[in-house]
């Protein structure tokens, strides 16, 4: 419930922060079109409502976001809901695969880093942690597409499916999930970086726990300490991540997106602040600020299962 | 260039080597996925003449004429026009049997709505193309006689689907026309029939199998790709997921790559003639260091030309030599003109300046002054990067500025909060439709965008400009034209840089789109895949 002010108030900061910037919408469509007459120009920004003081048009947003009603986007002519609703799709497509890929490999690489301690191993891992985390994802990107697409013909270069054959059924499935290979892997390599660093010290802080000491002495086996008991202590700062994330990754990855021609959310943001659609900027930044409140919920109560001692109230 | 010609020289050896042949060679089928980039906000190409809608729109809509590469009028909507004696009455005669894509039947109606309520009142550029059209009658279903006020003889090369575009009228009769749902589900009477939008990632068109023209189009699909990332879209070109790229949708530098390493791969420059793209900078004539006509000669003389058409732009352009571009020669309107060397002179610059009484300080420093670069690219900021080393050498200190589209539109066209300015303009398919704009006294509009921002305000060159317009007699207008250029290369409130030249990449599987001096703009109804 303490959600709801809290959007309230980032639509309301937004609102203010968006106007700050020179130029508005119609500037952007008449820039486009060539030229057009300064009569013309008024009458569109009579009909947008962009000739009115910005509290009322602050008013008037409100008052429509309070009835589920986010606007209407001026230049693309649609209703700025079904706009995003659209672009949401490809972008929880690309996230949720992102997030189980890179969490997935995440935990799995830093388990094994820890358990191998200060071997050749566990080098070998960091290493590569540092180098994926250091490198610019667009770089990666079109190394991918190089490699995989150009040179080898394995995966196609960029789109969600095949434009040219248009797929159905299972075989559009099957085309879509062979066009989210590529960008899923340019971004998850990133996130697993920072996963398997952060589960590599997670397991070596919880290791050094009295709880584990108390075990050894009661003769548990290494395994069962390391699987049973450090592990579900060691996950929950990865889930707290994890969490952040995923609300702020719906918001989009502009960078993957626009090198993959991924039409999500980040790609339509991007482009909207270049036109000035406010309508629509402000609805993506709700969606995605109300999704962040929405998945800090969900990991709140996933604490709950990992460690009993937290409590839903 | 030199490409251009190999190319050229390619085609008139398969045409002389194959002539039996050609005619059979064109298959029909296949599907034709080309780049469109940006992705266009809406497909109202009846609205806005911005530059992705002209890719899309043409295939829908047809227009009443089209154009070949030599300039000729092609009859499409129109089987032929008659122009009176006086150049008052135009007469089109219109096709007969065409429907648009919901099966209503193309009539003089629809054209009489287009013009008269569309293109007149909510199209950019349509309020000049047809001002001096009073009124059109409709003696039959197949017939649309145009009035006149005066004679307008550039009008008839503003009649393409991508300049005007004949729209239904059922479908926008007491309607709002700016927010009527056509914009983002259009019906036209062209070759390729709507069919969905996939925002964000492709606009699909499939075949019209009631197109007017016998047996076309031959293509079942076109599909305009959207792909945000200039080396994805190199990428995409490279695989063959594309098979044609332009208005420099590949990026020279890679355009030029693909084309040496790729035999299925070819570049032309054809296609723009009608559009007529020229680099300039506009100078703020009213206030600041640039209102003495002298600085901006000596700026116009200092720049070279030639260097930047060669490292910038890889080769692709011609050095400006007057007001109007060279391609305007077609028609006996341009001229050479002084004060435009292809490669800069240093040494006259500075004279010109010293002459002029602007003394260097000890720093070498005459003046300095704040330089704006149209934010469109890599290419603008380095050629603002060039300008701003060769005007050191003159005195003339700039530093730059590069801001986001709508920002840098309001500097220039709103507040004239600028002194000098990089920029390019279509001067397209006439110098009243694309040229005039720029130096007329009656275009001086506060918040209108690519007009007079100059503020430049000369009343014998508004005389001429307005004789130019209704000049029907080709040889005065030429005289006339002569006159206003002679002004313009003395004035100087705008220094044209150089001609740009686009470029079209293609695979060379994909035939037959080449053929129209509209180039990506036109409809592709001949173009096939072999």
């Amino acid at each position: 419930m303490q959600g709801i002010p809290i959007i309230l108030a980032i639509v309301v900061m937004n609102f203010f922060l968006l106007n700050l910037a020179e130029g508005d919408a119609v500037d952007v469509l008449a820039g486009e079109a060539g030229s057009a007459t300064p009569e013309y120009m008024e009458e569109m920004r009579k009909k947008f409502g962009l000739d009115k003081p910005l509290t009322v048009q602050l008013a008037h947003y409100l008052k429509n976001v309070v009835q589920l009603d986010l606007g209407f986007s001026f230049r693309h002519d649609m209703q700025v809901t079904e706009l995003i609703v659209d672009r949401f799709w490809p972008t929880l497509l690309l996230m949720v695969s992102t997030i189980l890929l890179a969490v997935g490999f995440g935990v799995l690489l830093g388990l094994f880093a820890a358990v191998n301690l200060n071997t050749w191993k566990d080098a070998v891992v960091s290493v590569f942690a540092l180098i994926t985390y250091a490198t610019p994802l667009f770089w990666v990107g079109l190394m991918m597409i190089i490699l995989f697409s150009i040179k080898n013909d394995w995966f196609p270069t960029s789109g969600m499916e095949n434009s040219a054959a248009f797929y159905e059924g299972f075989d559009r499935i099957k085309d879509i999930a062979h066009h989210l290979v590529l960008p899923t892997i340019t971004l998850s390599l990133f996130y697993l970086a920072l996963y398997t660093r952060m589960m590599r010290a997670s397991m070596l802080e919880q290791y050094g726990q009295d709880y584990v000491i108390t075990a050894r002495a009661k003769g548990v086996s290494e395994r069962r300490i390391t699987f049973v008991h450090v592990l579900r202590n060691a996950l929950l700062p990865v889930v707290t991540m994890a969490g952040v994330q995923v609300g702020a990754l719906i918001g989009g990855s502009v960078i993957v997106e626009s090198v993959f021609a991924w039409p999500g959310l980040g790609m339509l943001a991007f482009e909207s602040l270049f036109a000035r659609d406010l309508n629509l900027l402000l609805g993506i930044f709700l969606l995605s600020s109300a999704l962040v409140v929405a998945v800090n919920l969900v990991v709140d109560v996933i604490y709950c299962f990992l460690d009993p001692r937290i409590e839903v109230n | 260039m030199k490409v251009n010609t190999l190319v050229k020289f390619a085609l008139a050896t398969a045409v002389i080597t194959f002539s039996g042949a050609v005619a059979h060679a064109q298959q029909a089928g296949g599907s034709l996925v080309f780049l469109v980039q940006p992705e266009p906000p809406t497909m109202a190409g009846y609205v806005s003449t911005s530059g992705p809608i002209g890719l899309l729109g043409p295939k829908i809509y047809d227009g009443l004429f089209d154009y070949d590469n030599d300039g000729q009028m092609v009859p499409v909507l129109a089987e032929s026009v008659d122009v009176s004696g006086d150049g008052k009455t135009v007469t089109f005669n219109l096709r007969k049997g065409v429907t648009w894509h919901d099966g209503e039947a193309f009539t003089s109606a629809d054209v009489q709505f287009t013009i008269m309520d569309v293109l007149k009142k909510v199209h950019p550029r349509g309020p000049n193309s047809f001002k001096e059209v009073v009124s059109i009658d409709t003696p039959d279903a197949h017939t649309a006689v145009f009035n006149l006020e005066n004679p307008a003889p550039y009008m008839l090369r503003a009649l393409s689907s991508y300049e005007s575009p004949m729209v239904p009228k059922h479908h926008l009769e007491g309607q709002d026309i700016k927010s009527a749902k056509l914009a983002n589900n259009p019906i036209g009477t062209g070759p390729f029939k709507f069919i969905e939008w996939k925002k964000g990632q492709y606009i699909r068109l499939d075949k019209n199998e009631n197109y007017w023209k016998e047996g076309r189009p031959y293509l079942d699909r076109i599909v305009g790709r959207f792909v945000p990332d200039a080396s994805t879209r190199a990428a995409a070109m490279e695989k063959g997921e594309v098979l044609y790229a332009a208005y420099n949708a590949v990026s020279n530098v890679e355009a030029v790559r693909l084309n040496k390493e790729k035999d299925n791969i070819s570049v032309t420059t054809d296609g723009y003639s009608m559009i007529n793209p020229m680099a300039l900078i506009e100078f703020n004539t009213k206030e600041g260091p640039f209102t003495d006509a002298a600085v901006r000669r000596a700026i116009s003389t200092a720049i070279d030309r030639q260097y930047m058409i060669d490292t910038i732009f890889f080769g692709y352009g011609k050095p400006a030599t007057s007001a109007l571009s060279s391609n305007f020669a077609a028609t006996g309107l341009h001229a050479k003109m002084p004060n435009y060397p292809a490669t800069g002179d240093i040494a006259a610059a500075n004279k010109i300046l010293d002459d002029a009484g602007y003394k260097k300080d000890g720093d070498g420093v005459r003046m300095k002054a704040m330089f704006d670069l149209i934010p469109y690219g890599e290419d603008w900021k380095r050629g603002g990067q060039y300008i701003q080393q060769v005007l050191g050498e003159i005195g003339i200190k700039v530093e730059l500025r590069y801001e986001d589209v709508p920002t840098w539109l309001k500097r220039i066209y709103h507040n004239y909060d600028f002194e000098m300015n990089l920029n390019y303009f279509y001067q397209l398919s006439d110098p009243v439709l694309g040229v005039h704009r720029h130096y007329g006294s009656n275009m001086i509009r506060k918040g209108t965008h690519f007009v007079n921002s100059s503020r430049y305000s000369n009343p014998d060159l508004d005389a001429l400009l307005s004789s130019g317009m209704t000049e029907p007699n080709a040889e005065k207008r030429a005289a006339v034209y002569l006159d206003i250029q002679n002004i313009l290369a003395n004035d100087m409130p705008v220094v044209n840089l150089f001609e740009l030249e686009f470029l079209t990449v293609y695979n060379t599987k994909f035939k037959g789109a080449y053929g129209s001096a509209m180039g990506a703009y036109a409809s592709f109804s001949d173009a096939y895949i072999d």
